[in-house]
């Protein structure tokens, strides 16, 4: 191999790797430093442990926490529905293309266009109070917005309404992947529609749901920020009640000057997104040796 | 079997219902007036008022915003997929020290949350004086959506034909003209797909936007959002005409190129 | 002041040999500049500035008389609410500050002269100008200034006197004392119209309730500090008093019901379409509300409940304007504060926006608007105090300020336990700000002169 040829490939991932030290490398490296100062404006001096001290023992802190765990139980909600509407449209009845079309809207609409609408649909006074006030159904129409005990719920409930869309699709495609012959050979046996879902079909897909599921769990637990950004009024409101892990961040570093902490705080969620992407990688892994 | 089929169409159009409602509001409540949305907030407009979507559309900077966006979005994708291009090449097809390493830890970075990067970098940029740049912002956006061109392309490349390349090359064809003339042409699909999926991921978000383009002129699509619906929220259908003409761009192209987006958002949720 | 340098302790016959050689070869070297200078450019400055959000027709005042002024080109940039203050410290901090920088009362603009961002006024600006803008007593500091009033907020409540005048209430006589209050509120709720209220969501309501009830429970506005800073205890009952009073407010039923998920504008807006009878808003909006309902809208200060030395006195919150240590030309940014104050431009601002500028050279005989003028009468001419959250450390503001006041309403927080939640949140801060108590107490001296 000639000199040229041995460099060659260097030259090829050399701005691919400068663009990710600078972005990634950098930025997790500094990270770190600043979580172990008290860094007012752009440095400042050397505290140890103490922003993990103060963090840790903070009641927002955990509260946040709890808020980002609370979210996790969207998910099997999320898989129900993916599950029933990406298997319905297996069945492929008339006009199948045209559900499929619609019913993954929510997730082309950006999460602040939804949330906008959501808001003012879920008013105290709004349409959907309105309209359940209308068939009676009085003891439903709760402050929606308003409360500390239902908001994080609502915003739940806009992450359901719009993150089950992408569930239909990928559900659906792996679905559409699968060899025929099989779900045909139930249906010949006289298997019911839910039988042959849950005995045949289900089963095929255990790796594109628990591809799901990871996905999900990182979402939740750190991209959540512009779904809580506009529903809870900029702050987490009401009160603190849909303050989550990534606001905590954002504030300390803009509203309360204090990016030591908010660094302490991204250190770990960093550290809980690792975990993840790992077991994201090995169930992959085990996906594609199976497949093999 | 009938009744059957039918129960299932029921679940399947309340799902659609369900999936359609927040847009149907949305554009009825843009197109009444403020007397008629406080009096009559379900239901079809008394009469059809279309004042607020000009003042949307001129009096507000909203078609700055959606130039703002445009232009994020372009610059970053052209620049990723310039970087992601020439490293999946690299990786798929030559043989090199530390090029599994490589590939590794680059697929590990698309599951890195962009909020912890925020911290350093909002502080490294202010030191370098580039708030509320775009040539900083694309950078960062650039950054975040690399990780996942590479693994797509990478796993794209691999999968040309090995003769493919030996003709080229007893051709005499150098790498870099292997990969303009052989590789790209063949993976327009790939990178289509590619395209789709990042320049949604940067029209989409607001972290970013929100930190590092603080400036007034530099304000994107989504932190206009934010801002607009803050500063009108006592004007409902106001507001609402402006979330329909922020949502115009994105609903007309899935609806003309519906395959691509699925296509590449399926490709895109492996992120 | 060659006396004093003599006098002072520790100072020498050769220092001062010294810094009187250093002072006339400082000022040989000015005359030989002198010629050279007249000659470079027109000096640029930046400007950065918020307030065309609150104030309409603000940005139009801002371009006129930055083409007007011809002494030096100015650049002017609108901020988004979120980011003023983090935006301005960082650049500081990082050596590339604008030259004049919008600044919010108190501890917005306290804490960056503290960081040693800001310069001190005094020295720049004309003594006559500085005191005529009414900075308040929030801008000083260790005997220095460091802002120029800008604009004033009168910080008011509305009512609504069409509806005062359905329940049977006399227009011209808002409830003076809470036991009024409440019998007002009685007699409206009695006619079907809600009370007081408006929206809490975005969390300024809250705020502005701790700006309009809290301070009743204090004899000075140094008190206030001492409190957020947690020297002193807000599980005091004379601290929390106004959270038990709003917490009565709701449990009577005399809250909007829409008030937890509505935000702050439309809830203002709701008084002004009669839908609600009493509100907190900001006098800024005065002009505005009351050409739409021809001038049925009252402004009152809030009924008092407190037995503090501030109790019942209007409030006028200061909008200003200052310079950064860090400006490349600070006596050409001073330059351009003065233009802004001559006559011509004040009369200006109250053409372009139909709002005071802060200024006693402003007449208010000028103010068209016969509603505006009876309120300033009322708040700005007559004795007022400050608007006390801004002395409070962002951190309180976020996770108490807030989150009280929004608790209370939705029935989440009892008065008491708000008060318990406010002392834990002032302890938290002095955990995670050590470096900033010994500034804060000092201003508290200052505060309570």
């Amino acid at each position: 191999m000639t000199l040229s040829r041995r460099f060659t490939p260097y030259l090829y991932v050399a701005p691919l790797i400068g663009l990710l030290a600078f972005v990634f490398g950098y930025s997790i490296l500094r990270m770190l430093e600043f979580s172990f100062k008290m860094v007012r404006g752009i440095d400042g001096p050397w505290i140890g442990l103490r922003n993990y001290e103060l963090v840790l023992g903070q009641a927002l802190f955990w509260e946040s926490v709890g808020h980002n765990l609370l979210l996790l139980l969207a998910i099997p909600v999320m898989v129900v529905i993916a599950l029933l509407i990406s298997l319905l449209l297996y069945e492929r009845l008339r006009g199948w293309k045209l559900v499929r079309t619609l019913v993954f809207v929510p997730y082309i609409l950006a999460i602040p266009i939804v949330a906008v609408v959501m808001k003012q649909m879920f008013q105290f006074s709004g349409p959907v109070n309105e309209a359940l006030r209308w068939l009676s159904l009085d003891f439903m129409a709760l402050d929606w917005i308003g409360s500390g005990d239902v908001a994080l719920w609502t915003v739940m409930l806009l992450i359901i309404w719009r993150e089950s869309a992408l569930g239909i699709i990928l559900f659906l495609s792996r679905l559409l992947s699968l060899d025929e012959a099989l779900v045909e050979a139930a249906r010949l046996d006289g298997a019911k529609w839910w039988q042959r879902a849950w005995y045949v079909l289900i089963p095929q897909m255990r790796g594109v749901i628990e591809f799901y599921v990871v996905i999900s769990v990182i979402t939740m637990l750190s991209a959540v920020f512009a779904y809580i950004y506009i529903m809870g009024g900029g702050r987490g409101g009401p009160g603190t009640s849909t303050m989550v892990v990534e606001l905590y961040i954002y504030n300390a570093l803009v509203r309360t000057s204090l990016p030591g902490i908010a660094a302490a705080v991204s250190v770990m969620l960093f550290a809980v997104s690792l975990v993840l992407i790992w077991l994201l990688f090995a169930l992959r892994r085990r996906a594609e040796d199976e497949r093999a | 079997m009938r009744a059957g089929d039918a129960i299932k169409q029921l679940i399947l159009i309340v799902a659609c219902v369900l999936a359609l409602v927040p847009t149907i509001f949305m554009l009825l409540t843009a197109l009444k007036s403020q007397d008629d949305f406080a009096a009559n907030k379900i239901g079809l407009p008394q009469v059809v008022v279309l004042d607020h979507f000009r003042a949307v559309l001129f009096d507000s900077p909203f078609l700055l915003w959606m130039l703002n966006s445009a232009i994020l979005v372009a610059g970053a994708v052209a620049l990723s997929t310039v970087v992601a291009c020439l490293a999946a090449y690299a990786i798929a097809r030559m043989q090199f020290a530390g090029r599994d390493l490589i590939f590794t830890l680059s697929t590990s970075l698309m599951a890195v949350p962009p909020v912890v990067l925020i911290v350093p970098l909002f502080v490294l940029y202010t030191r370098l004086g580039l708030i509320s740049t775009f040539g900083g912002a694309i950078v960062i956006y650039a950054g975040l959506i690399t990780p996942f061109s590479v693994y797509l392309l990478t796993t794209f490349f691999r999968t040309i034909p090995q003769e493919m390349f030996d003709a080229a090359r007893i051709d005499g064809a150098s790498d870099f003209r292997i990969l303009r003339h052989v590789v790209l042409p063949l993976s327009l699909p790939a990178l289509l797909t590619l395209v789709v999926v990042n320049a949604l991921f940067v029209w989409n978000d607001l972290l970013i936007a929100v930190i590092f383009l603080q400036d007034d002129a530099k304000r994107t699509l989504m932190a206009g959002i934010s801002v607009f619906q803050g500063r009108y929220n006592n004007q409902i259908p106001l507001t609402m005409a402006g979330m329909v003409v922020a949502s115009a761009p994105m609903l007309i192209l899935y609806i003309s190129f519906q395959r691509y987006f699925i296509r590449g958002l399926m490709a895109g949720a492996v992120k | 002041m060659t006396r004093n340098l003599i006098t002072a302790p520790g100072f020498g016959r050769r220092r001062f040999l010294q810094g009187s050689a250093a002072t006339l070869g400082g000022a040989t070297m000015g005359s030989l500049l002198g010629p050279l200078r007249a000659n470079a450019q027109t000096p640029e400055l930046t400007m950065w500035w918020w307030g065309e959000q609150e104030l309409p027709g603000l940005q139009a005042y801002v371009d006129e008389s930055i083409a007007a002024y011809t002494d030096a080109t100015v650049t002017s940039m609108l901020q988004d609410t979120a980011v003023v203050i983090s935006q301005f410290q960082t650049a500081a901090a990082a050596g590339n500050p604008p030259d004049i920088q919008y600044l919010w009362n108190g501890i917005y603009h306290m804490e960056s002269v503290w960081f040693g961002y800001l310069k001190a006024l005094n020295g720049l600006m004309s003594e006559d100008t500085l005191r005529a803008s009414n900075p308040t007593i929030l801008s000083n500091f260790g005997g220095n200034t460091y802002r120029l009033g800008w604009y004033p907020l009168p910080m008011v409540w509305y009512y609504n006197k069409d509806l005062f005048e359905k329940a049977g209430l006399d227009p011209e006589a808002p409830p003076a004392t809470w036991a009024d209050l409440l019998a007002a509120c009685d007699k409206l709720k009695s006619a079907g119209i809600e009370p007081l209220g408006g929206g809490i969501q975005d969390g300024y309501w809250s705020e502005w309730y701790m700006s309009h009830a809290f301070v009743q429970t204090l004899d000075t506005v140094g008190e206030a500090v001492e409190l957020f800073i947690g020297d002193k205890d807000f599980r005091d009952p004379r601290y929390h008093e106004h959270w038990v009073r709003l917490e009565e407010l709701r449990t009577l039923g005399y809250l909007n019901v829409d008030m937890p998920s509505l935000e702050l504008y439309p809830g203002i807006d709701l008084v002004v379409a009669g839908k609600l009878a009493m509100g907190q808003s900001v006098g800024s909006r005065l002009p505005a509300d009351s050409t739409a309902t021809n001038g049925r809208i009252g402004s009152m200060v809030m009924p008092v409940f407190g037995k503090g030395k501030l109790a019942g006195k209007p409030i006028v919150d200061m909008q200003g304007l200052g310079i950064a240590e860090g400006a490349k030309d600070p006596a050409a940014a001073a330059a351009f504060l003065e233009f802004l104050n001559t006559p011509d431009r004040l009369d200006a601002f109250h053409r372009t926006t139909g709002w005071i500028p802060s200024s006693s050279r402003f007449s208010s005989e000028k103010i068209e608007n016969a509603s505006v003028r009876d309120m300033w009468k009322a708040w700005g001419e007559s004795p007022n105090i400050t608007n006390i959250t801004n002395l409070m450390p962002g951190q309180f503001y976020e996770q108490a300020a807030i989150p009280t006041g929004q608790q209370v309403v939705a029935g989440d927080l009892t008065g008491e336990q708000a008060g318990d939640l406010a002392a834990r949140v002032a302890q938290e801060w002095r955990e995670f700000n050590p470096d900033l108590v010994e500034k804060y107490q000092q201003w508290v001296v200052d505060l309570s002169k």
